[in-house]
C-alpha cells in the first residue's frame, strides 16, 4: 500500500508542470554559463591560473571542470527556489485546492499521508539534483574535452585547489551529488515543514526561503563566526569538500548528520503540527 | 450508523457547534439542515475525523473517529461542495489515486464504478474538460470505489444548474434503492431535503433545534388559513370562545383540541364576521425551517 500512495504522490507531483520550472531553468541557465564561459575572460583566466599554477591549461580545461564551475551559481541561487517552490506546494497547495479534504475523508492517518508525502519530495529533490549534475556534464561535453578535472573554490572555512584525472574526477564529482541532493532534501524538508502549516503554498516557499537566507547572511556575520555550526547553510558547503585532498570526510559526516536531523526534526514539527490542526474548506 | 454525543466544536472564541447528539440509522436518508454558518461542515468535519472536536464523542460504523479513525471511516464515502480534483491528470488517474488512500482496488471495480456513474468513454480525459456535472459524476465514483455503506454529502446541489441538482437527486435515491446505502445528507436547499430525507434535524447557530421526521414536520403544527375582512376581530372572537389555539401572520389560525374548520365559520358567520375562505393549510419544510431559525423577538423598550 505503501508503495502504491508513494506512486500516487509522485503521479501527483510529476503531472503538475510547475514540477519541471526548476529543470527547465537549469536547462537554459547551463546553456548561457556555458557559452559565456567559452566565449568570455572567463575561460582565460582559468587558463592563467593554472599555468601560473605550473600546470598545463589545455590539460584542465575539461567538461568536469566546466560542469563543477556551472554548479556554484545554480545551487546557490536557482536549487532553493525550485526545491521550495515544490516543498511548500506539497501540502498547502492541496489544502488551499480541496483535494486534501478529499483525501482525508478516507481512511489514512494524517502521518501517514505526510510520510508519503515527504518521501516523494525527497525523491524529487533526488531528481532534480541528478539531473542538474547530468546535464552539466552532457552540455560541457559538447563544448570541452574529456580531460582531467581542475576545481578551484572557496567557502567560508577552506580553500579547495584541485586536480584530477577525469576518472577519479568523475567519482568526486559523483559524490558531490550525493551530498547535494542532501542539502536539497534538507531545504525541501524545511518548505515542507511550512506548507505542512495552516497557510498558503506562497507563504510557505517564501518562509523557507526566508530561512535559508538569514541562515546564510548570520553564517556570514563575523560576530557569529564561533556559531556557524548552528547554521544549515555552513554544512551545506561540504559538497565541495569531496574535492579536497585529503577529503575531510569527519568534517563532512558530521554536516550530513546535522543535515539529516535538520530534516527530521523538520517533518516530526510539520507532521505534529498538521496531526493537530483542523482541515476545513 | 453515525452516533454523536454532546459535540462541540469551538474556533478561538467562535461556537461553531454546541452540544450536538444526533443519531442516524442504517438504511436511512438522513437531512442535516441549516442556513450558511449553521454548523454542518463543522459537524460533517467532526464525522470525518478533519476537524477535532473540543469535547463530545462521534461514532461512525461503531468505531471512534478521534481515536480509530481508520476502522471508522473505512466503510465511508464523502462528497463536499464543490469536489476538488487533481484537474491536470485523467478521470481515471484520479480513482486511482483517491482510491489508493484506502484500499487496492482493481482495475475492474474502476470501470465498474465508471459505468455506474455514467462516465464510460470520458474517464482518459483530464478532468479539466470536465462540465461540472461531470465532476460530481466523478465525486460519486470515488466514494463508490471502496464499496461503502454510509454516504455523506456536504451539499451536493451546489453549484449545479436545475437540471444537474435534479440529476443528483435521482442519483442518491438510486443510491439508497439499489445499493441500500445509508445517506447523510447536508443542505440548505429545503426543497432537495424535503424531497430525499425521511429524517431532518435542524441547526441553527450550531446547535441543533430540531430532529424527527419529514412527516412529523408537516404535522407538527397544522395550521388552518382564514380569509376574512377583519383577521383581528374575527380571531379575538374565536380566541373568547375558546376555538383556536392561536393566530398568526395575519391569515392563519391554530385550532384548539376538538375543533373543526367549521365549528370556526359557524361562530364568525353567527357573529356577523364574514368569512370569505377557510381550508387546512399543510405547513412545508420551509415554513417550518423559518419559524424555528427565526430570531426571538426583540424585548419592548419600556421607555
Amino acid at each position: 500500500m505503501l508503495l502504491a500512495q508513494l506512486k500516487n504522490e509522485l503521479w501527483k507531483l510529476f503531472g503538475k508542470k510547475r514540477t519541471y520550472i526548476g529543470f527547465g531553468a537549469f536547462v537554459v541557465v547551463q546553456s548561457v554559463m556555458l557559452l559565456m564561459f567559452k566565449y568570455t575572460k572567463w575561460q582565460s583566466h582559468f587558463e592563467r591560473m593554472l599555468s601560473g599554477n605550473g600546470y598545463l591549461a589545455t590539460d584542465y580545461i575539461s567538461a568536469l571542470t566546466v560542469a563543477v564551475v556551472m554548479l556554484w551559481p545554480q545551487i546557490i541561487l536557482l536549487m532553493p527556489l525550485y526545491v521550495t517552490l515544490v516543498g511548500g506546494d506539497l501540502v498547502a497547495k492541496e489544502a488551499e485546492d480541496g483535494t486534501l479534504r478529499m483525501i482525508l475523508s478516507r481512511p489514512i492517518s494524517r502521518v501517514r499521508l505526510l510520510f508519503v508525502k515527504w518521501l516523494a519530495g525527497i525523491i524529487f529533490a533526488a531528481v532534480l539534483v541528478l539531473a542538474l549534475g547530468v546535464i552539466a556534464l552532457i552540455f560541457a561535453r559538447i563544448y570541452f574535452p574529456w580531460k582531467g578535472m581542475f576545481v578551484f573554490g572557496q567557502t567560508q572555512t577552506d580553500s579547495t585547489f584541485g586536480l584530477f584525472p577525469a576518472n577519479e574526477g568523475l567519482v568526486l564529482y559523483a559524490f558531490a551529488h550525493l551530498f547535494m541532493a542532501m542539502n536539497a532534501i534538507t531545504m525541501l524538508s524545511v518548505a515542507f515543514m511550512f506548507s505542512s502549516f495552516n497557510m498558503k503554498p506562497a507563504a510557505a516557499t517564501i518562509l523557507a526561503l526566508s530561512f535559508l537566507f538569514v541562515n546564510m547572511v548570520m553564517q556570514r556575520v563575523p560576530f557569529f563566526e564561533d556559531y556557524r555550526n548552528w547554521f544549515i547553510t555552513h554544512h551545506f558547503e561540504c559538497w565541495f569538500l569531496v574535492f579536497q585532498k585529503p577529503v575531510p570526510w569527519a568534517r563532512i559526516f558530521e554536516s550530513e548528520s546535522i543535515l539529516l536531523a535538520v530534516c527530521a526534526t523538520a517533518f516530526v514539527i510539520g507532521s505534529t503540527v498538521f496531526y493537530v490542526r483542523d482541515i476545513k474548506s | 450508523m453515525i452516533q454523536l454525543s454532546g459535540l462541540k466544536k469551538k474556533f478561538s472564541s467562535r461556537l461553531a457547534v454546541d452540544d450536538l447528539t444526533l443519531s442516524v440509522p442504517r438504511g436511512e436518508i438522513f437531512g442535516l439542515l441549516g442556513h450558511n454558518g449553521a454548523g454542518k461542515s463543522t459537524a460533517i468535519g467532526m464525522m470525518l475525523g478533519q476537524v477535532w472536536p473540543t469535547s463530545g464523542e462521534v461514532k461512525i460504523c461503531g468505531h471512534d473517529v478521534t481515536s480509530h479513525r481508520a476502522q471508522a471511516l473505512k466503510k465511508v464515502g464523502a462528497i463536499f461542495e464543490a469536489p476538488a480534483f487533481y484537474d491536470y491528470l485523467s478521470g481515471w488517474t484520479n480513482l486511482e489515486i483517491l482510491s489508493h488512500y484506502t484500499a487496492p482496488t482493481s482495475r475492474e471495480r474502476i470501470r465498474e464504478v465508471v459505468e455506474w456513474v455514467g462516465l464510460t468513454g470520458r474517464e482518459r480525459s483530464k478532468v479539466k474538460t470536465y462540465s461540472h456535472g461531470m465532476r460530481a459524476r466523478l465525486a460519486l465514483a470515488q466514494t463508490l470505489l471502496p464499496q461503502p455503506e454510509l454516504l455523506i454529502l456536504d451539499e451536493p446541489g451546489s453549484g449545479l444548474d436545475p437540471e444537474g441538482i435534479a440529476e443528483m437527486r435521482q442519483t442518491i435515491l438510486r443510491l439508497h434503492r439499489e445499493l441500500g446505502l445509508t445517506i447523510l445528507l447536508s443542505s440548505h436547499l429545503l426543497t432537495e431535503v424535503e424531497q430525499l430525507c425521511t429524517r431532518i434535524a435542524v441547526l441553527n447557530q450550531g446547535r441543533k433545534v430540531f430532529e424527527g421526521q419529514i412527516t412529523e414536520v408537516k404535522a407538527a403544527r397544522q395550521r388552518v388559513a382564514l380569509q376574512t375582512p377583519d383577521f383581528a376581530a374575527a380571531t379575538a372572537l374565536l380566541r373568547e370562545r375558546g376555538l383556536i389555539s392561536g393566530a398568526d401572520g395575519g391569515r392563519f389560525i391554530s385550532l384548539a383540541n376538538g375543533n373543526s374548520t367549521a365549528d370556526v365559520t359557524r361562530a364568525l358567520v353567527s357573529a356577523g364576521i364574514a368569512v370569505e375562505g377557510i381550508w387546512q393549510h399543510e405547513q412545508t419544510l420551509e415554513d417550518f425551517y423559518l419559524d424555528l431559525v427565526k430570531p426571538p423577538p426583540l424585548p419592548a423598550n419600556k421607555n
